[in-house]
């Protein structure tokens, strides 16, 4: 999850070092920070900057870590004669080290050795049951496999014990959502917002499940929850915009012929007509009359 | 019904969404196929033309907001042209995962109200990685046909690797799509 600054700084960052402009250690530890999946960038520059013994020496003891990042990205764009040559590198400057084992236990991974990877991961636990990257490790490699349900399964078993995990109920509601169990999905975005509650993309993804889940009720909470989403982005989410109209609309279809609640929503749903033309008219002002013409569609404006 | 039912996918189309595939290579990605919408001469001819494709999204597919936001602006965006949704494509997440999930189908089947001659096409993964590096003649995907989303033949596909990469050629139907209705 990255915010608008450093995903700006990012961009910046990328297109220097891919136009030759250096900087390229800023950007692999950026990538690291925020741990973005960029394999491709990383295992080339990152390289690059192996290969070099001056920059290599200029490193000092991060070259390790760089090493192991490099690893990583070589594995996951297939080059595993680099990862092998790394993780042989890192494992003479550290014999028998825990971190090493998972790196040799990923390269089974890569390889599609499911077996012999399961087992090292084992091992792995064994000595440091605590240990959430190997734990996180598994999961993937149950998710890798098709076999969703002890991915889940796993999951599960892991944030019983590591319930502040943001990443792991992220990754849970995600694969409750591709296997359509809303109700879950919703119940892992309720942690995240219990947990998190100034952080958007939460509430965001939230609206959207209940969205989707549809009914009602659902639909008049989601609607609440895509203005919350809008007052923390201080009404820049255009996703959040548009998902109020929608619920708007889908609620005034569901309520047809029910007097009662008219006037209810239409503050909030005209606020969001408005603030989505000025945003198109600032930033897209060819796209304006396709967007009238579809709120008009929408039954939102007259 | 003894009616063939021809599907033909533009060259604009297959490499829009093979290109859309590829520039997300660990996410599944979905988008709608467009062509022009049926006149009453369709009877006559029952070729389904899929003329472009729009991709849609590379997260969170099972999600509706998004779809049906997308559905509404396609339509608006292209109806002046008499173009409309007349498919959905789709990739998966995982390299050897080759069958249709359930979020998927649910797509399709919507699309398949608006539209009952809707076709969904499936990426092959493993044919993609091929054209990538240069050695598939194949074409990457698999045509899936409602109700039962049987797989459907590929006829006679004349497409060329290069053309991936952004090389155009002359504007030629690069493949057609025949089955029994």
């Amino acid at each position: 999850m990255v915010g608008a600054a450093e995903e700006a700084r990012l961009r910046r960052l990328e297109s220097q070092v891919e136009n030759g402009g250096g900087g390229a250690w800023e950007y692999l530890c950026l990538v690291r920070k925020l741990k973005l999946r960029r394999s491709d960038q990383v295992l080339r520059h990152g390289l690059a900057l192996l290969n070099d013994p001056r920059a290599r020496s200029k490193l000092g003891g991060e070259e390790w870590t760089l090493y192991e990042q490099v690893a990583i990205a070589a594995m996951d764009c297939q080059k595993l004669d680099v990862a092998k040559d790394c993780i042989a590198t890192l494992s003479k400057q550290f014999p028998s080290s825990g971190r090493v084992g998972r790196l040799e236990a990923m390269m089974h991974e890569a390889r599609g050795a499911w077996a012999e990877a399961e087992r090292a991961y084992a091992l792995l636990l064994e000595n440091n049951p605590f240990d959430q990257i190997t734990q996180k490790r598994r999961v993937a490699m149950a998710k890798a496999q098709g076999n969703i349900s002890a991915a889940v399964d796993y999951l599960n078993k892991y944030l019983e014990i590591f319930m502040a995990d943001h990443d792991a109920w992220r990754e849970l509601a995600e694969i409750y959502v591709s296997l359509q169990m809303y109700k879950q999905a919703a119940f892992c975005y309720e942690e995240l917002i219990l947990a998190q509650p100034t952080v958007p993309l939460y509430h965001l993804a939230y609206a959207e499940v209940l969205y989707t889940m549809g009914g009602l009720e659902n639909l008049q909470t989601a609607k609440k929850y895509y203005a919350l989403t809008i007052e923390l982005t201080g009404g820049k989410n255009t996703r959040a915009l548009y998902g109020v109209c929608l619920c708007s609309a889908a609620i005034s279809q569901l309520t047809k012929g029910r007097n009662k609640e008219e006037k209810e929503g239409s503050e909030l749903q005209s606020l969001a007509v408005e603030a989505l033309t000025k945003d198109y008219k600032k930033r897209a002002p060819a796209k304006v009359p396709l967007l009238t013409n579809m709120l008009r569609n929408m039954k939102l404006t007259s | 019904m003894g009616a063939e039912c021809r599907y033909e996918l533009s060259q604009t189309a297959y490499i829009k969404l093979a290109l859309h595939a590829l520039k997300h290579p660990s996410s599944p990605v979905n988008g709608l196929l467009l062509g022009p919408l049926q006149t009453p001469a369709f009877a006559a001819d029952p070729t389904v033309v899929v003329s472009d494709a729009v991709p849609l999204s590379h997260s969170q597919i099972g999600l509706l907001p998004s779809l049906e936001l997308a559905l509404i602006q396609v339509e608006e965006h292209f109806g002046g042209e008499g173009v409309g949704v007349v498919g959905y494509y789709h990739a998966n997440e995982r390299f050897d995962d080759a069958e249709l999930g359930s979020a998927a189908r649910k797509i399709g089947d919507h699309i398949f109200r608006y539209f009952p001659r809707a076709a969904v096409l499936l990426l092959d993964n493993r044919k993609l990685e091929e054209l990538v590096k240069g050695k598939g003649r194949d074409p990457v995907v698999q045509g899936l046909v409602e109700p039962r989303y049987l797989q459907v033949k590929l006829f006679a596909v004349m497409v060329s690797g290069e053309e991936e990469l952004g090389e155009r050629r002359a504007p030629q139907d690069v493949g057609q799509v025949l089955h029994e209705c």
